[in-house]
């Protein structure tokens, strides 16, 4: 097959500790590898930023963004970012384009391709909508995907919790992650979403969840010592509990805390929390809101048993969806909003408000501070990665300007200097005056990916790695992005060079070719006593209690487009 | 003064979008770079000139430019779109999103029109002497402000949702109106001087006074006294409370 030879490429690639040394990059066959012949088709990098292609470890970018497609249609014709979002026609290569925050699928592709990103990971799959996430991965072009399945709120899971059966839970876990073709175990404020089907919600970790006589701490270690015991690729992926409330950074730590008692099975973390901006207030009310990232950061940094992402928030128009269906609940009636809000059956809840951060607003304000405190507080980039949630705490095609907050902090004052008083006294930032370079820039956006979801292929440029590289029109030594920060911007939303699997699929920041990306799944092993034992209990419910039979709930390899199947030995 | 008179050569099926149809983009232009401009016809682009006999007389700026369209123009979308200043005056009845966030000028219209008249728009003026169908003056889809300034006139009748999520702005309508009107007002006004059903719901501010009959008056307004505007006397309701709203609904 095809040979490329990239050459002079400075090459920043974290995973090798290699920061922005020129070199050549040989690929074969889809793969890096050490040499190529003479024949290998040459791309001469002229000495710009090399990376491995961007890996967004926590995106909706299928499933529930349907509903926030639905409830704004007025997105479509958004086009606060040009380029990357806005109406496109169809071109010869692409399809026709629409959307900002939610974005048609094809749309997702190409964007996050433009911007140099090779692999998402969807943040939550109901088990029993996974056939729908998929039908829209499925037109997903050039991304590999992989996504991850809900379990905080699900009957079967919190029976097994109360009755003391981890064989059997693990079973059901390594059952729902089959069903649902997911890659991991998500959980969003464990319990919350079983109390919100009573109109009620779990005030913390030792709140009981109605009717099932188990707390959201019991839930967490137990889907915890699960997710060790089937040896998941992923830790266990938590939403905190108290999500969005002021005063909640204490539920977060108090969460994170709870972990230091699990061992990993592999060698990553024991723990991921997600969208850590929305679990770092502090304050009682919003009216004595204020941050709350310096605490949880202190506490991140004496610690080296989990990693989290940040939920950065970007000023304008988002779209909030999450399966914290109260949270969502609270921000459609403050906010005076429209509202979506579903019922999973027996497995979680789930809900959607458009909303929009201004940075006339301190409480939005100190929100989008939060973000980089969290960042730029936590000393390893290792254990930090960069999400804006998006669409939740904005589109991610607004990445490339996040990052120049975090690389210069000029650009942050500018922004801060349209800050209230207020908000400037509830927030930490200002005093913050750490910049990162594009070695930190790619361990937070590649590199600690491929580490924290155990893909050894992706987010790094080793040899046996798959050939997704990005290449941008930036030359290191001569630029510095404390200053230039409009080229830095300019050059992130545009690669030069986007490479999938050693294809080219965006050449000077149009689209080139659009071929089809994998799909990640993990089929977790379990000794077959144990299933049957416990597919009788699931048949029980799904003969009482689902609207689907089993043999239509789950997601055949039919559905998934060049599947990838993970096996790990669950330990018995 | 420039006028440029517009007439179709035949009446057309499929709709025109004529959405850059304005004294903006006409203003100054000659009759053969008029006929040129080019405009949305099924999923391609033509010429103007393709569809319609164009004639000019004189050249002026935005202001003094008046487009009259001759004859029914029933199957021509988004005229007078975006349009700043100028006038547009049509003798027939015109497609949907006439008027389509305009921001100043005027458009007379001699003949119906078709939904979503005057939508977004936030100056200017829409003088519609025949009746309305659904949505005058609201948001696109999903949008939460639909016209935010201006006013529109209409001299016959209005179907449903009248002005939907309007911010600003005014609406009068001589004749009756269907369900709905002024739905979700946020701080425009909107006199209708016929009938209207089940009025200013989810209203969270504005005016909106009804001269003729109202039927199902929803219940989630406060009575607050009465209200006299031009030596009427109105019952006055306050809400809507569903939405902890403060707009005011005069009714007889």
């Amino acid at each position: 097959m095809s040979e490329i030879l990239i050459k002079n490429a400075s090459v920043c690639d974290p995973a090798q500790g290699i920061n922005c040394e020129t070199m050549d990059i040989c690929i074969k066959d889809g793969k890096i590898v050490e040499s190529v012949s003479a024949n290998a088709k040459v791309i001469n990098a002229d000495g710009r930023l090399t990376m491995a292609g961007g890996f967004d470890g926590h995106t909706h970018s299928a499933g529930k963004i349907n509903v926030g497609r639905s409830i704004n249609p007025n997105d479509a014709r958004k086009n606060l970012v040009p380029g990357l979002s806005g109406q496109v026609a169809r071109t010869e290569k692409t399809r026709a384009q629409v959307g900002y925050n939610t974005p048609n699928t094809y749309a997702i592709g190409y964007r996050y391709a433009k911007l140099g990103y090779t692999t998402i990971c969807e943040a939550a799959i109901p088990l029993i909508a996974a056939r729908h996430t998929h039908e829209e991965f499925k037109e997903i072009p050039i991304l590999d995907k992989m996504g991850l399945s809900l379990f905080g709120s699900n009957w079967q899971v919190m029976e097994y919790i109360r009755d003391k059966e981890p064989e059997k839970l693990a079973a059901y876990v390594a059952w729902g992650l089959k069903a649902s073709r997911g890659y991991g175990v998500k959980i969003v404020n464990p319990g919350g979403g079983e109390a919100w089907g009573w109109g009620k919600n779990v005030s913390g970790l030792y709140d009981p969840v109605p009717n099932f006589d188990v707390t959201p701490a019991e839930i967490l270690m137990s889907l915890a010592e699960v997710n060790e015991r089937l040896q998941l690729p992923h830790s266990v992926h938590v939403h905190c509990n108290n999500l969005g409330k002021p005063g909640n950074y204490a539920t977060t730590i108090e969460t994170m805390k709870l972990f230091e008692k699990i061992k990993p099975s592999r060698d990553r973390q024991a723990l991921h929390v997600t969208h850590v901006q929305f679990n770092a207030y502090a304050g009682t009310s919003w009216r004595d809101f204020e941050t709350g990232a310096p605490m949880v950061a202190d506490y991140v940094n004496g610690a080296d048993h989990l990693t989290f992402d940040l939920g950065q928030v970007i000023f304008g128009p988002a779209v909030t969806m999450t399966a914290d269906g109260p949270v969502e609940y609270a921000n459609a009636r403050m906010l005076h909003e429209k509202w979506s809000n579903q019922d999973i059956e027996l497995e979680d809840a789930s809900g959607v408000v458009p909303l929009f951060y201004s940075p006339k607003s301190f409480v939005n304000a100190v929100q989008w501070a939060i973000g980089l405190e969290l960042a730029l507080l936590v000393k390893d980039p290792w254990k930090v990665m960069f999400t804006t949630d998006s669409p939740n705490g904005g589109s991610f095609v607004n990445y490339p300007e996040a990052f120049t907050y975090l690389m210069s902090a000029k650009r942050r004052e500018e922004v801060i200097s349209g800050f209230s008083k207020m908000a400037l006294d509830r927030m930490v930032l200002p005093g913050i005056d750490r910049e990162l370079d594009f070695y930190e820039l790619a361990i937070m956006t590649r590199s600690a990916q491929s580490k924290m979801y155990s893909r050894p292929e992706k987010g790094n440029l080793k040899p046996g790695s798959d050939a997704d590289i990005a290449i941008y029109d930036i030359l290191p030594g001569q630029i510095d992005p404390s200053t230039e920060y409009a080229k830095v911007k300019k050059a992130f939303s545009g690669a030069a060079y986007t490479l999938k699997n050693g294809e080219i699929v965006v050449k000077d920041g149009e689209i080139e070719a659009t071929p089809k990306g994998k799909i990640y799944w993990v089929n977790a092993k379990v000794p077959s006593a144990i299933d049957s034992a416990m597919q009788k209990d699931i048949d029980i419910k799904f003969r009482k209690y689902y609207t689907v039979s089993k043999s239509n709930y789950m997601v055949e390899d039919a559905y998934l487009q060049k599947p990838v199947e993970i096996t790990t030995e669950g330990v018995f | 003064m420039q006028v440029v008179k517009l007439s179709l050569k035949e009446a057309n099926k499929i709709p025109i979008e004529a959405d850059n149809t304005n004294p903006d983009n006409f203003a100054g232009k000659t009759e053969e770079e008029i006929k040129a401009i080019l405009v949305w016809y099924g999923n391609d682009q033509y010429p103007l000139g393709d569809f319609f006999n164009v004639k000019v007389e004189g050249s002026d700026s935005v202001e003094n430019t008046k487009l009259v369209f001759e004859g029914d123009v029933s199957r021509v979308k988004r005229i007078g779109q975006n349009m700043s200043a100028g006038e547009i005056e049509i003798n027939g009845s015109v497609d949907m999103h006439c008027g389509f966030g305009m921001r100043g000028g005027k458009i007379v219209i001699n003949g119906d029109a078709d939904s979503w008249l005057g939508c977004e728009m936030t100056g200017g003026e829409i003088i519609l002497n025949g009746n309305a169908s659904y949505y005058v003056g609201s948001g696109y889809r999903g949008e939460a402000c639909g016209m935010r300034g201006g006013k529109i006139t209409i001299n016959g009748n209005a179907r449903d949702y009248l002005g939907e999520h309007i911010c600003g702005g005014e609406i009068l309508v001589k004749g009756s109106v269907g369900l709905l009107p002024a739905i979700s007002n946020n701080g425009g006004k909107i006199i209708i001087e016929g009938n209207a059903t089940m009025p200013a719901s989810e209203m969270k501010s504005g005016t909106v006074i009804i001269k003729g009959e109202v039927s199902d008056l929803l219940p989630s307004y406060k009575e607050e006294g009465t209200e006299e505007v031009e030596e009427v006397i109105y019952r006055k309701f306050v809400g809507d409370v569903n939405v902890g709203g403060k707009g005011v609904l005069l009714i007889k």
